[in-house]
């Protein structure tokens, strides 16, 4: 009899079974309960202040088109004729022509506001987010230009597929009520 | 039955290694440095911008100041070549080879400084400017030029001292009292540097950043002179706002600092280039970045003086340091 008790039954070993893994469900979906508690109290965002300007946004993330996408601070903006994020380093002349652009998209719009002033605005259809015209605006000029995650096209990863790749750890989690890092500043709602 | 259970665990032990090894590899995977993929046309690689033809470096360095400050900001120096920095909320005097002399406590934070030909010392705060004699003594604070100001360059000779307001963009003139005589200006100028100095013909050097150009004033505000060209090249003024800083030599020639590609240069008198003194290659790519959080100074750009035998020295603020150049031929 004794010899018995210490047997393996199929019917111990299925019941063991069943409870562990309904031990391991239900602290599975704990943590996912929690996690998606986080996420939706939370959202991924650059810090510009960090951010290195790598490239990696514009192709890192999920989407075919990056949710990444270059802002302008127009109050910290020098609204120079030689824009060093519009241009590229040695301009055959200041217009312009496809061939003096940095961007190679085409994404930023020059606008003459007076002499020796112009606007530049992103045209954020055709921009990609990778940070070339930020490269040259932080390089050069003053640094008006930055990438940050746009948020009607972010889709909120838990894991975000960009920050895992960051070089200069420059995504960070910022609460969802605000959702931008703004340079210079804050536009008003 | 003992084989058949033996065998169960040794199973699920296998099992689970499987297991185990199957997760490490596929994280392993998915977490492999994955680089941009996006091609050459999208990416900005500075660096070929800032080499320098050695054959153009025609000075070098022979000594190195620590200023111990956090944040030095300016530099100047005086008719006994007594080497002059502001920082933090201090002066700090150093002697013609680097030892320190004394130091001057301020009760706000200097932007930058100047000497007079009778010693007292020119300080520019955000707003206003404060004089102090040779032992440390405040003798005047002048009144604010308004809050939104930004002093960021100061001089003066034995009649005058002209003070650049770069949020102004503009250059005051004011007698020794304090007494605003006149005002030049509107300067383009798309970030905090702006730069003057007075030549010994009297004329008054002011840099126009936006458009690149050193432009010489009389006193009653008309443009005599200007050059500066617009270029990466070596020759010429690049970014936004560039030179950020400049000293004109003993002999007239001008020495020039830039941000962005941060380097020194000398120019003829009549604007022509001569040489490098340094090249961005002499300092930490930081150097120029502009910095908005910081709010006790905002400028991370060199800083130039020169004294009486021509030896260039520049304010690295990156370094802390004042570094000390003189030609290759001495």
């Amino acid at each position: 009899m004794k010899e018995n008790k210490d047997k393996l039954t199929r019917r111990d070993f299925i019941g063991g079974a069943i409870r562990g893994l309904s031990l391991i469900g239900l602290g599975g979906l704990s943590g996912l309960l929690v996690s998606r508690a986080r996420a939706t109290d939370t959202v991924w965002q650059i810090d510009p202040y960090k951010c290195i300007q790598c490239g990696r946004c514009a192709d890192n993330c999920v989407l075919e088109i990056s949710a990444v996408k270059c802002v302008h601070s127009y109050d910290m903006c020098g609204y120079c004729r030689l824009c060093t994020g519009y241009f590229i380093p040695e301009p055959n002349a200041l217009n312009t022509s496809a061939e003096n652009q940095l961007c190679p998209l085409g994404a930023i719009k020059r606008t003459f506001v007076e002499d020796p002033y112009y606007e530049y605005t992103i045209i954020e259809e055709l921009c990609i987010g990778c940070g070339k015209c930020v490269k040259g605006c932080f390089s050069f000029g003053n640094g008006s230009l930055f990438l940050q995650v746009r948020h009607d096209r972010c889709v909120n990863c838990n894991e975000c597929a960009i920050a895992k790749n960051c070089p200069a750890d420059a995504f960070k989690r910022v609460p969802a009520n605000k959702p931008y890092i703004f340079k210079g500043a804050e536009p008003k709602s | 039955m003992k084989t058949s259970k033996s065998s169960l665990i040794t199973g699920i032990i296998i099992g689970i290694a499987i297991i185990i090894a199957v997760a490490i590899i596929l994280r392993t995977a998915m977490t492999v440095d994955k680089k941009t993929t996006i091609g050459n046309a999208f990416i900005y690689d500075i660096n070929e911008l800032t080499k320098t033809d050695p054959n153009l470096i025609k000075y070098k360095e022979i000594n190195k100041i620590k200023t111990e400050l956090q944040n030095p900001t300016g530099i100047a120096t005086d008719s006994n070549d007594r080497i002059y920095v502001s920082g933090d909320k201090s002066i700090k005097i150093f002697d013609n080879q680097g030892n320190i002399e004394s130091e001057i406590k301020l009760t706000d934070y200097p932007k930058c400084l100047a000497v007079a030909d009778d010693g007292n010392i020119y300080v520019g705060m955000k707003e206003h400017l404060e004089i102090y004699n040779q032992s440390g003594s405040r003798i005047a604070k002048w009144e604010s030029l308004g809050t939104n100001a930004l002093i960021t360059s100061v001089d003066a000779n034995k009649d005058n001292v002209f003070v650049a307001d770069a949020i102004g963009k503009k250059v005051l003139i004011y007698d020794l009292s304090g007494n605003q005589k006149n005002s030049i200006g509107k300067f383009i100028i798309p970030s905090p540097y702006f730069d003057l100095d007075v030549a010994l013909d009297g004329l008054l050097w002011i840099v126009n950043p936006g458009p690149h150009k050193l432009e010489a004033y009389t006193l009653d505000g008309n443009m005599q002179l200007s050059w500066g060209e617009t270029s990466i090249g070596i020759k010429g003024f690049s970014g936004c706002c560039n030179p950020v800083s400049f000293a004109i030599l003993p002999d007239g020639r001008f020495v020039t600092a830039e941000k962005g590609v941060p380097r020194v240069k000398v120019y003829s008198n009549t604007g022509v280039f001569e040489s490098v003194v340094a090249g961005a290659e002499a300092f930490k790519d930081t150097v120029g970045v502009y910095n908005p959080d910081d709010t006790k100074d905002t400028r991370k750009a060199l800083d130039v003086a020169v004294d009486s035998i021509g030896r260039i020295l520049i304010l690295d603020p990156i370094e802390k340091t004042v570094r000390i150049f003189i030609s290759n031929k001495e």
